[in-house]
């Protein structure tokens, strides 16, 4: 089942009287429970192309459809419960909430749905439990390791049952080690509970273990195969 | 709650930070506390003292004499009048008073004056210069006695004991004297007063000025004095129910007698709403500026939160109750130490006298009682946390107007 589809899209950005081409007449489409890496040097247009999809940027031109809905159409705060409701990010830097708690970073989007306090905490340790980090829930980010802190993320990012799961660069700042296990993590996720994974990575290791794999340069795709 | 939470938690980040503007809404709820109630503690005061002194509550004359003081605008009727005056509750007495201008003479000096004669014990009931005698005593019913303040007595030259003359004119216009002997000498801290007032024993006054029985004024006093206006109303229907022609009388209250003692209230009042207003800009802009710095230093963060989902209402809410925190620490801190400081200055007072010399002339005691009243509590506990508020409301518009892509980017 199509979930998302790319449509002709390009980004341009403009400053001091400077247009940069970001992205250049993308066509994409992507499936439900697909495992995607787009891979690409730095500046050739990654980040720009994920933050497009999770409506957190517009496009120049183009379009882009998620679950069949023209993003462009939406408003600011349609597309804000769009994100809420359906989509999980993660990022490169961890991003948690440093005055949180693990526990609580991981409630966060629980409660922004409104969820009340008690099943809110109870499904955020589930979730913990299955990513094996259940006994950081009471320690604020900042006192764990890199490869734990973006465990959290993850969890943050999954515990409200997304469709789709946008990763900027998630295993860039983690050694080897963690990011094997990360992605161990990912790919768990991605077939227990069906949740599509879109990353962008320029790791050899990571790039390896895509089912699919977008190759982006200077803002155009130039391969999109099927491992 | 949650955002209750991580707002209280964010405020803790930077600690120093915060506590610079919780400091500053420490200082500015406190000292405008402790303004408030020295202000209001004086202004009482006066009033009080100006009421006690002379001038009494209500005042009651025949029209015309509160202008022209003269000798022969006796009030028509009177008898029925005070027994009008007598059945009224909640009134702590009234005062006969017969007023005169005159000259009083001793062998050294003269100086114009306002005799003033009255019945001690009716007296008592209305005005305290009975207790603010320095030396000798208050008049009793012996006749020839005379009470003048200090600064007549130096002025004249005399002391407790010693004979004085009183010249006025009586009722014809003519000139008439009298002797008196000084029993007792006062102060009541009002220059204007003391200046002025004498005070003998009625029939003498009315003697000296051939008025009978007759007197000018009736002074009376009510417990609670914020409801003198309503007195002189009951006063003014009492007469119309009596039949009594309304128009041969004049009824006074003292707002009335002390025109400017009000406007300088007024003043001060408009006075302390600057003061707010001054505190509140200083407040306003403390916040307005630590939670802009906070919002830069945070860009990172809202952009995070942005893509989680959060709506700008949320966000907004978690800005203004940063602010507003702030604004309640600061402001039941202050409230706590403000309450600390004026309490025992409110038993105690303050010994003001090295000012006392200065102020005596508006009747400023020296010591003040500070005293708080509702406005100024209501006016410290809601004015300063609604301005932190406000103060959020900036900082809250530049986070939301953060392009999440563009946040989430930014180190
Ligand atoms: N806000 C921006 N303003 C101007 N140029 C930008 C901005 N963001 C990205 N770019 C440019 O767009 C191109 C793609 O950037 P990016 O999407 O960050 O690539 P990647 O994530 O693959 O490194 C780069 O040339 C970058 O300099
Ligand atoms: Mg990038």
């Amino acid at each position: 089942m199509e979930i998302l589809r790319v449509e002709n899209l390009t980004k341009e950005y403009s400053s001091n009287g400077v247009t940069v081409r970001a992205l250049f007449d993308i066509n994409l489409q992507f499936n439900q429970g697909e495992f995607t890496v787009i891979a690409g040097p730095s500046g050739s247009g990654k980040t720009t192309l994920l933050n497009i999809i999770g409506s957190l940027d517009k496009p120049t031109f183009g379009k882009v459809f998620f679950l069949g809905e023209d993003l462009s159409k939406k408003s600011k705060s349609e597309l804000s419960d769009i994100r809420l409701h359906k989509i999980g990010f993660i990022f490169q830097a961890y991003n948690l909430i440093p005055v949180l708690t693990n526990l609580e970073n991981v409630e966060f989007p629980l409660m922004l749905l409104g969820m009340s306090g008690r099943d809110r905490k109870e499904r955020a340790l589930n979730i913990m439990e299955e990513l094996d980090i259940a006994e950081l829930a009471n320690k604020r980010p900042n006192t764990v390791s890199g490869g734990q802190q973006q465990r959290v993320a993850v969890a943050r990012a999954i515990v409200h049952s997304p469709i789709l799961v946008l990763a900027d660069e998630p295993t860039a700042n983690l050694d080897s080690k963690s990011a094997s296990s990360l992605l161990d993590l990912m790919e768990k996720m991605n077939a227990g509970k069906n949740i599509t994974f879109i990353f962008s990575s320029h790791d050899k290791n990571v790039i390896d273990r895509a089912r699919r794999l977008i190759l982006l340069k200077d803002g155009t795709v130039v391969q999109d195969a099927i491992n | 709650m949650f955002i209750a939470k991580l707002a209280w938690r964010n405020i803790w980040r930077n600690k120093r930070r915060s506590l610079i503007v919780i400091v500053s809404v420490v200082v500015g709820v406190s000292s405008s506390l402790l303004n408030d109630s020295f202000g209001v503690g004086i202004m009482n005061q006066m009033i009080d003292n100006l009421i006690k002194s002379h001038d009494s509550n209500v005042q009651i004359y025949k029209s015309g004499f509160r202008e022209n003081k003269k000798v022969i605008d006796v009030i028509p009727g009177k008898d029925k009048i005070l027994s009008l005056i007598g059945r009224f509750k909640n009134i702590n007495g009234y005062s006969e008073r017969v007023i005169s201008f005159g000259l009083i003479s001793s062998a050294a000096n003269s100086s114009g004056v306002s005799i003033v004669g009255v019945r001690p014990e009716l007296e008592k009931n209305v005005t305290d210069i009975h207790k603010k005698i320095v030396s000798g005593r208050y008049l009793s019913y012996q006749r020839n006695e005379i009470v003048i303040s200090k600064k007549v007595a130096e002025k004249l030259e005399v002391e407790l004991g010693d004979k004085v003359v009183a010249v006025g004119s009586d009722i014809r216009g003519n000139v008439s004297s009298q002797m008196f002997r000084v029993i007792g000498i006062y102060r009541s801290g009002i220059s204007e007063y003391d200046n002025i007032n004498v005070y003998v024993p009625l029939s003498d006054a009315q003697q000296m000025l051939n008025l009978g029985n007759n007197i000018h004024e009736i002074a009376v006093s009510i417990k609670d004095y914020r409801k003198s206006s309503e007195l002189k109303e009951k006063i003014l229907a009492e007469l119309s129910n009596n039949n009594i022609d309304k128009m041969l009388y004049e009824v006074s209250t003292f707002q009335e007698l002390m025109p400017m003692m009000m406007a300088f209230l007024d003043v001060y009042q408009q006075w302390s709403y600057i003061i707010y207003i001054i505190i509140g800009i200083a407040v306003l802009f403390g916040v307005v500026n630590t939670m802009l710095m906070t919002v830069m230093e945070r860009i990172n963060e809202f952009g995070v939160i942005m893509s989680i989902g959060i709506r700008n209402s949320k966000l907004v809410k978690m800005i203004i109750y940063e602010s507003l925190f702030m604004g309640l620490i600061g402001t039941i801190t202050g409230f706590i130490i403000g309450l600390l400081i004026y309490y025992p200055m409110s038993i105690y007072g303050v010994d003001m006298s090295n000012f006392s010399e200065s102020m005596a002339s508006f009747g400023l005691p020296n010591i003040i009682y500070p005293k708080l009243n509702t406005i100024v509590i209501i006016n410290t506990l809601l004015i300063i946390p609604f301005v932190t508020m406000i103060a959020g409301i900036f900082p809250a518009i530049k986070a939301i107007r953060l392009q999440p892509s563009e946040a989430v980017r930014f180190v």
